[in-house]
């Protein structure tokens, strides 16, 4: 009987807990003169653990970057209210269905805006629960086309989609390179975003006339990709594009090395431009393209960042030097910003309409949003490791060094 | 032919590192009938503490390992003879639910204090390979290749030469029986746990050397591959744990090649469960394991 | 011969015979708490907020994963580490019939429950002839197995990509049908596995199953059919498995072979539950699944950076002080008024 009771005690007590009590985001506090300062909270789910751990933590720098250079310059003014940001962490431990339960958490504690978590499969996850709850959410770092063929209409991201990973790289060495190369072989991871890119990529290098002699996969996250080195050694590609994350992206250049695979040039989507690669990697990393969603030498500039250059010299003197996963991150929180500003309100559907008819230029380039959520203006960078950093060689009217090719010593 | 040939070779290499990682494994289970989900936490921090002697003195993996194996062969002593000792005779999920408890703590310990971070440790011999005729035999996993072999060989004659391996050996066989002729079984066992944690820091330092990185995610995956190489050699039995890693080694390889390179995994599981229905005491395990009473 | 060591002696109460103790679930007033117990959860959703429901959602689900696992694990004593694989298959049939096939949800689950047990009669036929750890790595290694397989086939299954079951939009096979939906539909679940076990417990077949358990030849020996009985125990188990990953699927909308065939989740996890609920208990797995559940949670909403890192400190301290789990220890302190847990130290370690 008593251990009964006691289940039954802890059982309501527990439930208890969880109900409804109105809990408000906004904090109030008056400064006095009539026009007031509140806090406005964002709700952002990352991978702080787990196999994203690393993209996630950058991420949240970019996320906290914004959030600091915004309250500095006074905050979000809407109408006489002052609101200054702040945005609620939580783990979802690189799992696709906790970032799905933390962004329901977080409509129930009233954070209606959340900053987008890292990763394809955790934005897809919390986009469906978005749009149920009619949350806003700005995409920083889910960019496979998939999300955005769901009729979703409260998620936009900043972000190129996963289609362009690969066929930038491809439209660079066509464009750049000469002699011009022409077989190619991509080796490809198989979770949704690289799949997405590769196939992308491959249909582009085709539709230009080059051959396609492999299209590998490898499993996602692995760290031995000699098996697929192995079978491609034998075809003598020109090119060799890897459409993968960073585990994956290392150990193709390694074991390339070893086992011989010499092509006149690699590229990657997703390591290159982070700082692992080349630490990882050392002078091997030289050569190699990578396919960026921004670099420092990007046109255009806003009210808050200035231009790309300002964006990275601020950030550096905060974290580290910023790659992509920083500026991205912070270019969502910055979009959601300026559509608070244009709807002069905090009202979802009036900073969703407001988001959705956005288009300004900004340090990360344009923003501005198809009917789908996309962002539709802004263009892919391709950056080459030349000397241990990622020079930006294409499009040509961001270049500041021209691309080196063949890219790998012969 | 090459790539064949090729496959072949890489399968071999890798499947030696793979032994030596399983080996420990194999003698713990065999001798103590304890199955240590965490076995894959010490791989790591063997790595990372390989990683971190050279990072910081410069000192190389293959002088850094032994340093690394003693400081693990300590701590394994301690975990042995003051945790996991607690729940030896308790029913097997208690070993596996404390084992794994363990694994959870080590592997976030270590993924707070060192990050996420792709690491490898560079050395002026690792980044080149042995060209013969098509094939490319990369010298990293070659060393570790040969490390592999040296200890695998220094075990076995260290279990059949020496009074505590001979200790060892039988009480595993018949605890009650070696406790009765004066082996103090509890001090053996921390021993055999030790050794485990001490061979798996090793082969985390030439995981560091060979592999193209490592990071605190991988210690499951080598877990994972110690229980298949252990059934598939026998356990306890350390020529087993070497003809398994290389089994394992080189089916994978082939099967990396000729079939699509996303069933690599299945392949492993597929000859574990084989091998389980077929053969329960593995390629050269003797049956005795296998009629050995277990606790309920 | 077996050495003295070896042969538990002094064998937890989950074997005990049931002449000794409590009969479980037999007090009228304990069906009187039960049942207003349900009814309170049912009404509960008027009064909780969407997110908590979802929350319970989770937790009532893997109560429901850990009387599963008790029924093979706990009662008849083979500890299976491969629930993870009823767990997908039950997602992946749901999934891929009403994505593929365009079936409605209602009829798919049905073949998700099926599909669960027949899998189980088919991987249990060799793997039921192996004990204790052998047992365990067997199907550990078919659902890994499982997972590649699914994961490579990706023209029906999406392979790594995942899968998206249609619930929203004009597409939809089944409308989604919202956090509450899915908080009646686990409770469900939790309360039929619940009540399935009960009954196991006071049958023939649940004595023939802890007859196993403590000893299989000499149950032989009594004119049991052990096979047949831990068959069909495989079977129940994997059908609560599978039913649980159907609901679990269709809950995600996207399922991923690697997010739903993992091991530490879906089957690492129901077993500490049931380990330290109370193995071979009717309420045991159920109180240790909602309170692990709960504890997971909140440490994870408090600790961001070092919850799993707490959670395996506890498993550990759980296991080493309460190896008979909750329900168990109760019923000594209870019974024989004294705390368990210093003897469980001293009975288990050398």
């Amino acid at each position: 009987m008593r251990r009964r009771a006691c289940i039954a005690v802890v059982l309501v007590t527990l439930v208890a807990g969880g109900c409804k009590s109105s809990d408000d985001a906004n904090s109030v506090q008056s400064t006095g003169t009539g026009a007031r300062t509140e806090t406005l909270k964002l709700g952002a789910a990352l991978s702080l653990t787990g196999a994203l751990a690393r993209e996630g933590v950058l991420t949240r720098e970019g996320y906290d970057y914004c959030k600091a250079v915004v309250n500095e310059k006074g905050g979000v003014k809407v109408g006489d209210v002052t609101y200054q940001l702040d945005i609620a962490y939580q783990d979802d431990t690189s799992k696709a269905d906790v970032a799905g339960q933390l962004v329901s958490q977080f409509n129930d504690q009233g954070i209606k805006f959340v900053l987008g978590p890292y990763g394809s499969a955790s934005t897809e996850a919390a986009a469906a629960v978005i749009e149920r709850n009619g949350q806003v959410m700005l995409d920083s770092a889910g960019a496979d086309d998939n999300i955005f063929a769901k009729g979703y209409k409260n998620t936009f991201a900043v972000l190129s989609p996963a289609s362009l990973y690969v066929t930038s790289m491809v439209r660079a060495i066509l464009e750049l390179a000469k002699p011009t190369p022409k077989t190619l072989a991509i080796i490809s991871a198989d979770d949704g975003f690289s799949k997405t890119a590769a196939e992308a990529g491959k249909a582009e290098a085709e539709k230009r006339g080059m051959q396609v002699v492999a299209l590998e996969y490898v499993k996602n996250q692995t760290s031995d990709v000699s098996p697929a080195l192995t079978k491609i050694r034998g075809l003598n590609p020109d090119v060799v594009l890897v459409s993968a994350h960073l585990v994956e992206g290392v150990a193709a250049i390694k074991q390339s090395k070893e086992l011989g695979v010499t092509p006149q040039g690699f590229g990657e989507t997703v390591a290159p431009p982070t700082p692992d690669f080349v630490k990882t990697l050392g002078p091997d990393a030289n050569g190699v393209l990578g396919s960026s969603q921004w670099t420092p030498d990007v046109a255009g500039k806003d009210k808050y960042f200035g231009t790309a250059q300002e964006y990275a010299a601020g950030f550096e003197k905060s974290f580290h030097k910023p790659e992509y996963h920083n500026a991205e991150a912070t270019a969502a929180c910055l979009a959601l910003v300026l559509g608070i500003e244009k709807a002069q309100s905090i009202e979802p559907a009036k900073v969703r309409d407001a988001v959705a008819s956005l288009d300004t230029p900004s340090f990360f380039g344009p923003l501005k949003f198809d009917s789908t959520g996309k962002n539709v203006t802004k263009e892919m960078v391709v950056i080459q490791i030349q000397n241990g950093e990622g020079v930006t060689v294409w499009p040509v009217s961001s270049t500041t060094k021209p691309l080196k090719w063949p890219a790998t010593a012969r | 032919m090459s790539r064949f040939l090729q496959a072949t070779v890489l399968g071999l290499l890798e499947g030696g590192l793979y032994a030596l990682i399983a080996v420990g494994f194999s003698l713990v289970w065999g001798v103590m009938n304890i199955v240590n989900l965490a076995h894959g936490a010490f791989v790591v921090i063997g790595a990372y503490l390989a990683w971190e002697l050279k990072e910081q003195f410069g000192i190389d993996p293959l002088m850094g390992m032994v340093v690394v194996a003693a400081t693990l062969f300590v701590a394994g002593y301690l975990i042995q003879r003051l945790l996991i000792n607690l729940v030896v005779n308790a029913p097997i999920w208690m070993t596996l639910l404390l084992t794994f408890g363990l694994e959870l703590l080590l592997v976030n310990a270590v993924l707070f204090i060192a990050t996420a971070n792709l690491r490898h440790i560079s050395t002026d011999y690792n980044t080149a390979s042995l060209v013969l005729g098509e094939v490319r035999v990369p010298y990293g996993q070659l060393i570790a290749f040969g490390v592999a072999i040296v200890l695998t060989l220094l075990l076995v004659a260290f279990m059949d030469r020496t009074r505590t391996g001979l200790a060892i050996k039988s009480t595993g066989m018949d605890r009650g029986a070696a406790r009765l002729v004066g082996i103090n079984a509890r001090h053996i066992y921390a021993v055999t746990f030790g050794l485990a944690a001490a061979l798996a820091a090793a082969a985390g330092a030439m995981v560091a050397m060979a592999r193209p990185t490592f990071s605190p995610g991988d210690a499951g995956r080598f877990t994972l591959f110690s229980f298949v190489i252990s059934v598939l050699g026998g356990l306890g039995n350390t020529w087993g744990a070497l003809a398994g890693g290389l089994v394992l080694g080189v089916v994978q390889a082939w099967g990396g090649q000729y079939l699509t390179g996303t069933l690599v995994n299945a392949i492993a599981f597929g000859a574990l469960v084989l091998v389980l229905i077929v053969r329960p005491s593995g390629l050269l395990g003797k049956p005795f394991y296998e009629a050995r009473v277990e606790a309920a | 011969m077996a050495t003295p060591a070896a042969v538990d002696v002094d064998s937890p109460p989950a074997a005990e015979s049931p002449a000794v103790g409590a009969r479980p679930g037999g007090r009228w007033w304990a069906w009187l708490l039960a049942a207003a117990a349900a009814a309170y959860f049912y009404i509960a959703p008027i009064m909780l907020l969407d997110s908590f429901q979802r929350t319970l959602a989770t937790v009532f689900m893997f109560a429901a994963l850990a009387q599963g696992w008790n029924v093979i694990g706990g009662f008849t004593g083979y500890p299976s580490f491969g629930q993870h694989a009823f767990f997908g298959l039950g997602g992946y049939t749901v999934a891929v019939l009403m994505a593929k096939a365009r079936w409605s949800f209602w009829p798919s689950l049905p073949v998700a429950i099926v599909f669960g047990a027949l899998f189980a009669l088919l991987v249990g036929m060799p793997v039921l002839r192996l004990r204790g750890h052998y047992f365990a790595i067997a199907t550990l290694g078919v659902a890994e197995g499982l997972r590649e397989i699914v994961s490579n086939l990706s023209s029906i299954t999406g392979g790594g990509a995942g899968i998206t079951v249609p619930a929203v939009g004009a597409l939809a096979t089944t409308k989604y049908p919202g956090n509450t939906a899915f908080y009646y539909l686990f409770l469900t679940l939790a309360i039929v596995s619940t009540l399935i076990v009960w009954v196991i417990a006071r049958s023939r077949f649940g004595y023939a199953l802890r007859a196993i358990h403590q000893d299989e030849e000499g149950a032989a020996a009594m004119g049991i059919n052990t096979t047949r009985a831990k068959t069909a125990a495989f079977m129940i188990s994997g059908a609560i498995t599978s039913t649980a990953g159907a609901l679990y699927a269709f809950q995600q909308v996207t399922v991923y072979p690697d997010n739903i065939f993992s091991v530490s989740e879906f089957t690492v996890l129901p077993v500490v539950m049931a380990v330290i609920g109370g193995t071979g208990t009717v309420l045991g797995p159920l109180g240790g699944g909602v309170a692990l559940a709960f504890l997971s949670e909140w440490l994870r909403r408090h600790y961001t950076d070092l919850h799993i890192f707490i959670f395996g400190a506890i498993i550990m301290v759980g296991v080493i002080f309460l190896p008979e789990g909750a329900a168990n220890s109760l019923r000594v302190i209870r019974t024989r008024r004294r705390l368990p847990f210093l003897e469980n130290v001293r009975r288990y370690r050398l």
